[in-house]
Parts: structure tokens; C-alpha cells; sequence
């Protein structure tokens, strides 16, 4: 029975291969989209994993996650630096730590923050060491500088025509471990290096006598707005790269964007959040950031979804016609092995047999491309965000796979009926 | 060896109003040697239906050893026919891909699992019909030995009955008197009733029996002209 169903494939290999490659290319469609989505939706989620709160300004929620979790560009407001050192001595706080976005080098961010956030991503570095002077640097691990390099800070993104800053070369001390986020794109410096290239701090002992000069500086600030206006920061002055880090915040600390913080229990996360969202400050959850816009994601993905299962069923009618074509020429064929013994069971075995092998053939083809577009996209994705977007297959996916092959059963079973229409004779004479 | 017993057959065609074929009675012994003969629309091939299942009969009665094979269910003519009738026809209606041994078995094969002895006896048969290499592509081989293969397969259930439309009509002259040897012998040692639909003359001559159909009727019968 197989050897002849797929000697008769072979004498119709032009025809079976059309039908095997429209299927597939309906079927790579939906599991793209599913695939893609999933992925999508996996890996912000594990990039938000270690953001358990976030505090910053007033303003937007959603642009507070993005700017933290996925490092985009964006103009923040600046809270105060009190918050910070109100945090830090929390006995809520497990750590608090400062994040001072707006400068970038060869197109990474540069991320102002402290060691402890360093060991909150990177537990254990991948090389090196943590910063211990002003002018180090800890890289991400999709930074490709080695230990030791110089790297020069630019204000702004080298694409928004910002100024390199002159004041101030790092040094990489150490480079983190593979965190799956947009953190291994960035570059983390001390804080205070930041200030004080932005002039927000005095000098490098941070002995501040300029207090309200911070509440107007730019340190986290949208690199296009500031790098056009505001040139004038005063700080031509060195800054001492070997002076040492001072990771202690009182209430003289200069503005910064946003803080993360990471409280010692979940019922303190919420009452933390509780308390710092306020009218100058603003406390949120990346993580429930994320799943309002997964909700947006999931409608656009129903969408496509819906799109692809149309494609299907206009491919499944495409093919339906053809077969029913197919088995109007070849009922001389149909009618001989009638005529010779063949029993109609094995007659329509074998019509619907050769039919919905070419349905298994284009599902799992469709399957392969679909699988390997979705990589293919997201490893194009992690290229430029440095999230890991892992494209896998979920339970879910059984179910949709089920529905597909009784639907190729039924649909296969129609012209293996049509076949045995005719009486033998009539069909010797097709 | 079964007994051919036809009475009160027609066979009408949608659009037409004379019926194809109308035969009052015929019959066949069992292991008689029959030749039909007649111009083409004469209905010889609606006969060849008619008896062998493969047409649904309008009226009458069509009868193998006394199984009115008009009055089964398609399914269940079909079988009666796997059972029981051999068939030859003039195109082979061979299936390409497959090998000659394939060929002749395919029928059993699509139906159910081919026993040991059903393997012997089809590559005995394809040695006795004179091919000489049964795993040869059947695309590859000559009319002729198409043709063989064709015969081979009619004979590998054994059949009580062979019935052959045409089956020297597109082969040279030499070839099918060869093919017509073949069928006519192998019937004979296997003991089938033979019914042979042919224009050859060499053929009628190797039978006992001919029956002349025009319009649809019996016109000559050479059985009942020697009873008579």
C-alpha cells in the first residue's frame, strides 16, 4: 500500500511538491506569529526579572520599565537625590541602587550605577573586577571591548549628534556574566563619574555646595533634547579618574532618573510601592508594566493569528480543488484497481492516504520554516536589544497541532469518497 | 469453473432510448471457451460489464454458478469479481513505478497481506507467461510482455472465470498470437471458463464458441447453430 502510494507521489512529484509547499508555507505563517509572540512576551518577561520595583519621577509608568529594563533612550525627569538616600536606609530595602542613563560610547548605553547593582545582574563577573576607582568600568557581555580598554563617553547617542565628553576616559575593569537582557549591551560606571560629568557634583569628594545646580541638570535627560541645548555644564575641570568610590547617598545626593530597588519581602514591595508613588515620585512594577502591554501584544497576535488560520483555510480550498481535479484525471487509474480486486476500502486508503501525506508533509515543513524563521528573527532582535528571546514550543501548541491533523483528515476523506462515485466501467472510460 | 447463465440482461445508457445491450438467455458450461465477436458499438464491451460486474445492470439477471452477481452491492460485486473473475483488457491498465511482480500482486496487496504461497505462485506465473526478470520496471518492458504481465495478475487468485477485452487488439500480429496461446492454454490448465471479446480471427479460431452481437443482440451463436 505505501510503496504504492508514494510510487504514485513520484509520478506526480510536480503537483505533490506545489501542494506540500503551499501547506507549509500556510502552516510556517501561524507558527511564526505564535512562536514569535511567545518569544517575545518570554524574554521581556525575563528581562524584567531582576527590576522587582522601580522609582522615579513623576511622569509615565510604562516609559520609567522601558527605560530600565530595555535601556531605551528616553527624557526622563529627575527626582530627587534624597530619595535615594531615604531608600538606601530602609530596613525594607534589601539594596537600593541609583541608575543614571543619557551618555553612550560606540552605540552602547552608558549606565551610571553601583557596585551592588553590578552583583544584582551579575552575580559572579564573567572577568575581572567590579569598579573600585571613579574611571572604571564594568561592560556587559555583548560589549566587545576587552579588559582594560578605554572607552569615551558621548552625550547622547552617537546618532543624535551628541558631544564626546573630554573630562573623563574609562577603563574596563571586569566584564558581567550573559544576563539575556539589554544590560549585556551596556556599560556600567560609578555614579558619581556620571554627576560629576554632567556637573551635577562638585568635585570629586563630593563636597556639594551647589545644591539646586542638580535639580536642573541632565543626567538623565533625552540625549536628543540635551545634547542640542544645554552645553554649558561648567565642568571643564579633570575629573580625577583614580579618585575613589564613595557609594554612600545622603540627602545632598544629586538627581538621578530612577532607582531600582530590591525589597527584603513581596508584602514590603507593595507597601514600598505604595508609599513612593506620590506627587513627585512614582513607583512601579516593570514586571506589571510588561503584562498591560502584553495584553496589546496578544491582541496584535490574535490579529496575525487570525489572518494565518484565513490563509489556511484558502490553501486547504486551493488544495481541496486540486485533489478533486486530481482524482477527475485519474479515475481510469481508480477504476482499473477496482476492475482488478483492489477493494474500495483500499481505494480510499489510498486517495485519502496520498493526501494527507502531503498534509503531514507540508505541517511538519511548515513546522521547520516556521520554528526557524522565529529564530531567526528573534536572534536579529537580540542583535540589537541584547534580550534573549527564547522560541519554544508550549503545550498550548499540542492542541493547535490536533486541530490541524483532523481537520487534514476530513478534508483528505473528501475526494477518497468522490473516488468511488462512478461504477468501475464509467471510470475505465474517464 | 464456474457456469455463465444470462436471462431477460439490458443495459440502457442515460440520453439513449434503444437499450446497448438486450440478451434473452445465454448460457455458458462451466469451462466452456467462449469467443465475441461483432462490429465496435455492437455492444461487445457493455457485455464484458455487464458479466463482469464492473456495470450495473438495468434489468435482468447475470449469474456466475448461481450467484446473481446483479443483485450484490457494489462493495460486494467488486469482491465477487477479486474472487472469482480474471480480467485482460486491451490497454493492460498496468501501474507504472511499480516492478511486474508488483503489478501482479497489487490487487492482493491493496486488499489484504500476500501469503508466501501467493508470492510462489505470481513469480511462477510471471516464469510461465515468459518474463524473465519480475522485478523489472513495468514501464520498461515491450507491449508484449506488458501484456503477459497483465495475464499473469488475471491469474494469480486462481479465478474461475477470465474474461479478455481485446487483449491482442494493440499487439503486432505475432505477439498476440503469442498472448492469445498463452491465455487460451493457462485457462485450460487452470480449468477457468473462458470469455474472450475479439476482432482476431486467429483467436476465435483457438475457442469453441462464438457469439456475433449487432445493435446489441445476439446475431449469431455457433454453440446453438451446432445444437440445432
Amino acid at each position: 500500500m505505501i510503496r504504492f502510494i508514494l510510487a504514485d507521489l513520484r509520478r506526480f512529484k510536480g503537483g505533490a511538491l506545489a501542494v506540500v509547499v503551499l501547506i507549509a508555507l500556510s502552516v510556517a505563517l501561524s507558527v511564526t506569529v505564535t512562536l514569535q509572540e511567545r518569544a517575545v512576551r518570554l524574554g521581556s518577561a525575563r528581562a524584567a526579572e531582576k527590576f522587582d520595583l522601580l522609582v522615579g519621577a513623576a511622569g509615565s509608568e510604562t516609559q520609567l520599565a522601558l527605560s530600565a529594563v530595555f535601556l531605551q533612550p528616553s527624557p526622563l525627569p529627575l527626582m530627587s537625590g534624597a530619595v535615594l538616600a531615604k531608600l538606601s536606609q530602609d530596613p525594607r530595602v534589601d539594596f537600593a541602587a541609583p541608575v543614571g542613563f543619557g551618555d553612550s560610547a560606540y552605540g552602547h548605553p552608558v549606565v551610571g550605577t553601583t557596585t551592588t547593582l553590578v552583583s544584582a545582574l551579575s552575580p559572579r563577573l564573567a572577568e575581572g573586577a567590579l569598579f573600585a576607582r571613579l574611571g572604571d568600568a564594568v561592560i556587559g557581555a555583548d560589549v566587545p571591548s576587552p579588559l582594560g580598554a578605554e572607552i569615551k563617553p558621548m552625550h547622547g547617542g552617537i546618532d543624535q549628534g551628541g558631544h564626546v565628553h573630554t573630562e573623563i576616559v574609562y577603563r574596563v575593569s571586569g566584564r558581567m556574566a550573559v544576563t539575556g537582557t539589554a544590560w549585556d549591551r551596556a556599560i556600567l560606571v560609578p555614579i558619581r563619574a556620571v554627576w560629576q560629568l554632567h556637573g551635577m557634583e562638585g568635585d570629586a569628594d563630593h563636597d556639594h555646595t551647589d545644591h539646586d545646580h542638580a535639580d536642573h541638570d541632565h543626567a538623565g535627560e533625552a540625549p536628543d533634547g540635551a545634547a542640542a541645548g544645554d552645553h554649558d555644564h561648567g565642568h571643564e575641570a579633570h575629573i580625577d579618574a583614580d579618585a575613589a568610590l564613595d557609594e554612600h547617598f545622603d540627602a545632598d545626593t544629586p538627581g538621578i532618573p530612577a532607582v531600582l530597588v530590591k525589597p527584603k519581602t513581596v508584602a514590603d514591595a507593595y507597601r514600598l510601592r505604595q508609599e513612593y508613588r506620590g506627587e513627585t515620585t512614582l513607583a512601579v512594577f516593570p514586571a506589571e508594566v510588561l503584562t498591560r502591554l502584553y495584553a496589546t501584544l496578544g491582541d496584535a497576535r490574535s490579529l496575525l493569528l487570525a489572518i494565518a488560520i484565513g490563509t489556511q483555510v484558502i490553501v486547504v480550498a486551493a488544495i481541496l480543488l486540486v485533489t478533486i481535479m486530481h482524482v477527475g484525471a485519474r479515475q481510469r487509474q481508480i477504476g482499473a484497481l477496482r476492475a482488478f480486486g483492489a477493494s474500495r476500502g483500499s481505494i480510499v486508503a489510498i486517495v485519502w492516504g496520498e493526501l494527507f501525506l502531503l498534509f503531514l508533509a507540508g505541517f511538519a515543513l511548515g513546522l521547520l520554516l516556521g520554528y526557524a524563521a522565529a529564530r531567526f528573527i528573534s536572534a536579529s532582535l537580540a542583535a540589537t536589544t541584547a534580550v534573549r528571546m527564547p522560541v519554544e514550543f508550549a503545550r498550548e501548541d499540542a492542541s493547535l497541532a490536533v486541530w490541524f491533523v483532523a481537520l487534514a483528515v476530513l478534508v483528505s476523506i473528501v475526494p477518497a469518497l468522490s473516488a468511488l462515485r462512478l461504477s468501475p466501467a464509467r471510470a475505465l472510460r474517464a | 469453473m464456474l457456469a455463465l447463465d444470462i436471462a431477460d440482461l439490458v443495459m440502457c445508457f442515460p440520453g439513449l432510448d434503444a437499450p446497448v445491450l438486450a440478451i434473452d438467455r445465454l448460457h455458458l458450461p462451466a469451462g466452456a471457451r467462449l469467443a465475441v465477436t461483432g462490429a465496435s458499438g455492437s455492444g461487445k464491451s457493455t457485455l464484458v460489464n455487464a458479466i463482469t460486474g464492473l456495470e450495473t445492470a438495468t434489468r435482468g439477471s447475470v449469474s456466475w454458478g448461481g450467484t446473481d452477481i446483479t443483485r450484490l452491492s457494489a462493495g460486494r460485486r467488486d469482491a465477487f469479481r477479486a474472487a472469482h473473475i480474471g480480467l485482460v483488457m486491451q490497454d493492460f491498465h498496468l501501474f507504472p513505478g511499480l516492478s511486474a511482480f508488483e503489478n501482479v500482486v497489487l490487487p492482493v496487496r491493496l486488499s489484504r497481506r500476500l501469503k508466501p504461497a501467493e508470492r510462489e505462485r505470481a513469480l511462477q506465473l510471471l516464469e510461465t507467461v515468459g518474463i524473465a526478470r519480475p522485478h523489472q520496471s513495468v514501464e520498461t518492458l515491450s507491449r508484449g510482455e506488458m501484456q503477459r504481465v497483465a495475464v499473469a495478475r488475471a491469474l494469480l487468485s486462481k479465478p474461475g472465470v477470465i474474461v479478455a477485452d481485446e487483449p491482442t487488439a494493440s499487439l503486432d500480429r505475432r505477439t498476440g498470437d503469442e498472448v492469445a496461446e498463452l491465455i487460451v492454454r493457462l485457462a485450460r490448465e487452470g480449468g477457468a471458463t473462458l470469455v474472450v471479446v475479439t476482432h482476431d480471427p486467429a483467436l476465435t479460431e483457438r475457442l469453441d464458441r462464438r457469439i456475433g452481437l449487432d445493435g446489441g443482440r445476439i446475431v449469431e451463436d455457433s454453440g446453438e447453430a451446432r445444437a440445432a
